[in-house]
């Protein structure tokens, strides 16, 4: 169908664990450059040898997802990221779980620390969750995405795809479009991606930009041609169906008009431009497909395959963080 | 004849100019005198109480008060409502409607005020619902609320949404001579709104309320009121908008008046950042430059009075993420100290202080208190300005122990608290 993406292997590449300086991870804000870095290098090193066994630093661990929301990817790599490193996973999905019967997300949190579980991978559909757990369990918090506020471990995945593609961060010019306002994934990018040096754009309607998000030191852009004028990198996010239906954008048909990435526009960013979205995509909505799987310059399929790295990166790191 | 005499003290009346060393006698529950100076020796009283070092003033009319009794009275019971009232120094106070069952009829007033007078302590009066059952509809028997004793009407912490309604409540109360309360929030701008929107939202990935929400409606009921003649209240002003337009009307002529409470004048929207839920208020914690409008306001008369906001919140309801956790919080033990802050801050005087504290809220509802004259009823505080002590939730009298003040330093203790000049605050102790 298409080429295999076979990543270059990265000379930052690191063989030993990456190191925080937080016990929990719970958002990119506030997180160092060499802490990001480190963590990127070692993600670049488990990206390098994706089978074998690297590290067993969950050795005897236990992990627990705790998945308030639906997700396919970043629960399932979660998942393979902890057991490559030996570590034996929990899943708890919310749909049929005593959440359902109402019970608080406390009172789930003091239930699963009963159970004496190493770390917690929590998504959550509340800003600040992640951050109201860590402070009730003594397992180290993952933050695996809390409403509108932070997806970390995305944004080092996407970080870490952009360094295997590109060699740098420093000094690209990335385009971020689509619904920044209830976007997680944009907020931790802004972070991690301005922390290493480049530089961003936000690309949407008004109705989707949150207040004075100018002051996060991002320069804002309502015509995508001129948004992601030679961009070297164009970030898609996905728009939630309902938020075409008349509300904050007129229709689905306008909004791919206006805002949706097709090959014309991105004539107009950077020769060698890439392309990346978080998943899951809504084809023809916020992009068409012939630019999805554009295997030059789409590195959707190899964001998923760094998601694991990167994963496992964090896991480690956390794992072996001295008390 | 009994007389109970109170000198030494520093006696603050802005009502009559008076801030100055005196004395105070009460005799059958009025003030009998109030000299400056100090009394002779020779004259004759049942009880001398020497005030050396604190402040006697006019007892707190704290005009914005959440009663949880009826209804969720496991969260606090009338008599700690008042126990922790009398302890901070209040002598009246007004409740909301927003009770189980809602306070829109005359009987839940008689009920709620017979309730309180059996219990004891500081006078407690009612606000009517302005729309039964607080739904914004239909107008509630306002006449006969007033008949009842209700000091003004409101429709809680909703503002009412609907101009036609709102044009006939404030034509309708205009009759009654009872001032209409309003919490001015659009509630389609603040529609699932978290915080107040700005940066801080922003980051912290909360839904923002735009501040604009609070001067439109308070727009359209001041333009209402200028062919109406009714009397116009604001409730927790907290926006620098809303405060210009205050400023103007009054300019203007029209019977506007506001309160503020602490939290909009001593903290701002960046204390959300950590999502701790004891911030998470109605309205919420505005910008830096609102909070200085707020204190301009204040200092300037824009903002007539400081209420409390006392609102009990279930624990569980605060145990929460930010979204979904309940606002409000706890304001009782520490309304006084916490305006005391101000005059520690030198933006208003002491003065100035007891006038938003007791006489302006006083003067709003039509109600006794906020003057030490001789001849009025002997409610008053006396309090040690300048004893610092830090807010602790935990020890609060009144049950409801969320506060957004935790581990703050303040100053200002409450030594007496006197109701028709007897002495509500130390409780007597049981014989």
């Amino acid at each position: 169908m298409t080429k295999p993406t076979s990543p270059a292997t990265d000379r930052n590449a690191s063989s030993a664990p990456a190191s925080l300086q937080k016990r929990h991870l719970l958002g990119i804000e506030g997180m160092s450059p060499v802490e990001i870095r480190s963590l990127l290098d070692r993600g670049s090193y488990f990206a390098d040898h994706p089978t074998k066994v690297t590290s067993t630093a969950l050795q005897g661990k236990t992990i627990v997802n705790l998945f308030y929301e639906n997700s396919t990817r970043t629960r399932t790599s979660f998942e393979l990221a902890a057991k490559r490193l030996g570590g034996s996973v929990l899943n708890i999905a919310v749909a049929g779980s005593s959440v359902k019967k109402g019970e608080t997300l406390l009172d789930t949190a003091t239930t699963l620390n009963a159970m004496h579980p190493d770390i917690l991978v929590i998504r959550h559909n509340c800003s600040g969750a992640a951050q109201l757990l860590s402070q009730r369990v003594d397992a180290a918090v993952i933050n695996a995405g809390d409403g509108r506020h932070e997806h970390p471990t995305q944004a080092l995945l996407d970080a870490l795809t952009i360094r295997r593609r590109v060699g740098r961060i420093e000094g690209l010019t990335v385009a971020i479009c689509g619904d920044i306002a209830n976007s997680r994934v944009a907020r931790s990018n802004i972070h991690l991606l301005s922390t290493l040096g480049a530089e961003i754009r936000l690309v949407c309607p008004p109705t989707l930009l949150p207040a004075d998000v100018e002051h996060m030191g991002v320069s804002v852009f309502t015509d995508m041609e001129d948004g992601i004028a030679n961009a070297d990198i164009v970030m898609m996010l996905r728009l939630q169906t309902e938020r075409m239906a008349g509300t904050e954008t007129p229709s689905q048909r306008e909004y791919f008009n206006l805002f949706g990435l097709n090959k014309d526009k991105l004539m107009r960013a950077a020769p060698k431009a890439l392309i990346m979205h978080p998943g899951p995509m809504n084809r023809g909505v916020e992009i068409d497909s012939e630019t999805a799987d554009d295997v030059e310059k789409s590195l959707i399929r190899l964001q998923v395959e760094m998601g694991v790295a990167a994963r496992m990166a964090c896991l480690e790191a956390i794992s072996v963080r001295p008390e | 004849m009994s007389i109970t005499r109170l000198y030494n003290a520093r006696l603050v009346d802005p009502a009559q100019s008076i801030d100055s060393i005196g004395y105070l006698d009460i005799v059958e529950g009025k003030i009998s005198a109030l000299q400056l100076g100090q009394p002779a020796q020779k004259d004759s009283c049942t009880l001398k109480i020497d005030c050396k070092g604190s402040v006697l003033a006019p007892g707190i009319v704290d005009m914005r008060v959440q009663s949880a009794d009826p209804g969720a009275e496991h969260l606090e019971s009338l008599s700690t409502l008042l126990a922790a009232a009398a302890k901070g120094g209040i002598t009246a106070l007004a409740c909301l409607p927003n009770t189980r069952p809602v306070i829109d009829e005359a009987s839940a007033i008689d009920s709620l005020c017979l309730r309180a007078s059996r219990i004891g302590g500081p006078k407690l009066y009612a606000y009517g619902a302005a729309t039964k059952g607080l739904s914004g509809a239909e107008m509630a028997e306002l006449g006969l609320m007033a008949e009842a004793g209700a000091v003004g009407f409101t429709n809680g912490a909703t503002s009412i949404a609907n101009s036609l309604t709102m044009r006939r409540l404030l034509s309708y109360s205009s009759m009654l001579d009872r001032p209409f309360m309003q919490h001015c929030e659009d509630p389609d701008l603040t529609e699932n709104g978290e915080m107040n929107e700005g940066e801080t939202s922003t980051r912290l990935g909360l839904i923002g309320m735009p501040s604009e929400a609070e001067v439109i409606i308070l727009n359209r009921d001041l333009q209402l009121l200028r062919r109406l003649g009714a009397r116009y209240h604001v409730a927790h002003i907290s926006t620098r908008a809303a405060i210009d337009a205050v400023r103007r009307a009054k300019a203007e002529g029209l019977a506007v008046t506001a309160d503020t409470a602490p939290p909009y004048f001593l903290l701002n929207e960046l204390a959300v950042s950590t999502y701790n839920t004891a911030f998470k208020l109605l309205p919420p914690l505005r910008s830096e430059d609102d909070r200085q409008a707020v204190i301009e306001g204040l200092a300037d008369g824009t903002i007539d009075a400081i209420a409390s906001d006392h609102m009990p919140v279930d624990r569980d309801a605060k145990t929460q993420p930010f979204g979904p956790a309940q606002p409000g919080a706890s304001g009782l033990d520490t309304l006084l100290a916490l305006t005391l802050t101000l005059v520690h801050q030198n933006h208003i005087s002491l003065a100035r202080a007891i006038e938003v504290l007791s006489l302006a809220p006083a003067t709003i509802l039509d109600i006794d208190g906020g003057t030490l004259s001789i001849g009025a009823a002997a409610n008053f505080m006396v309090f040690r300005p300048d004893s610092s002590w830090i807010v602790k939730g935990a020890e609060f009298t009144s049950s409801s122990r969320i506060t957004p003040f935790e581990s703050h330093p303040v100053q200002g203790i409450v030594d007496f608290t006197y109701v028709n000049g007897v002495q509500i605050y130390p409780p007597a102790p049981l014989s």
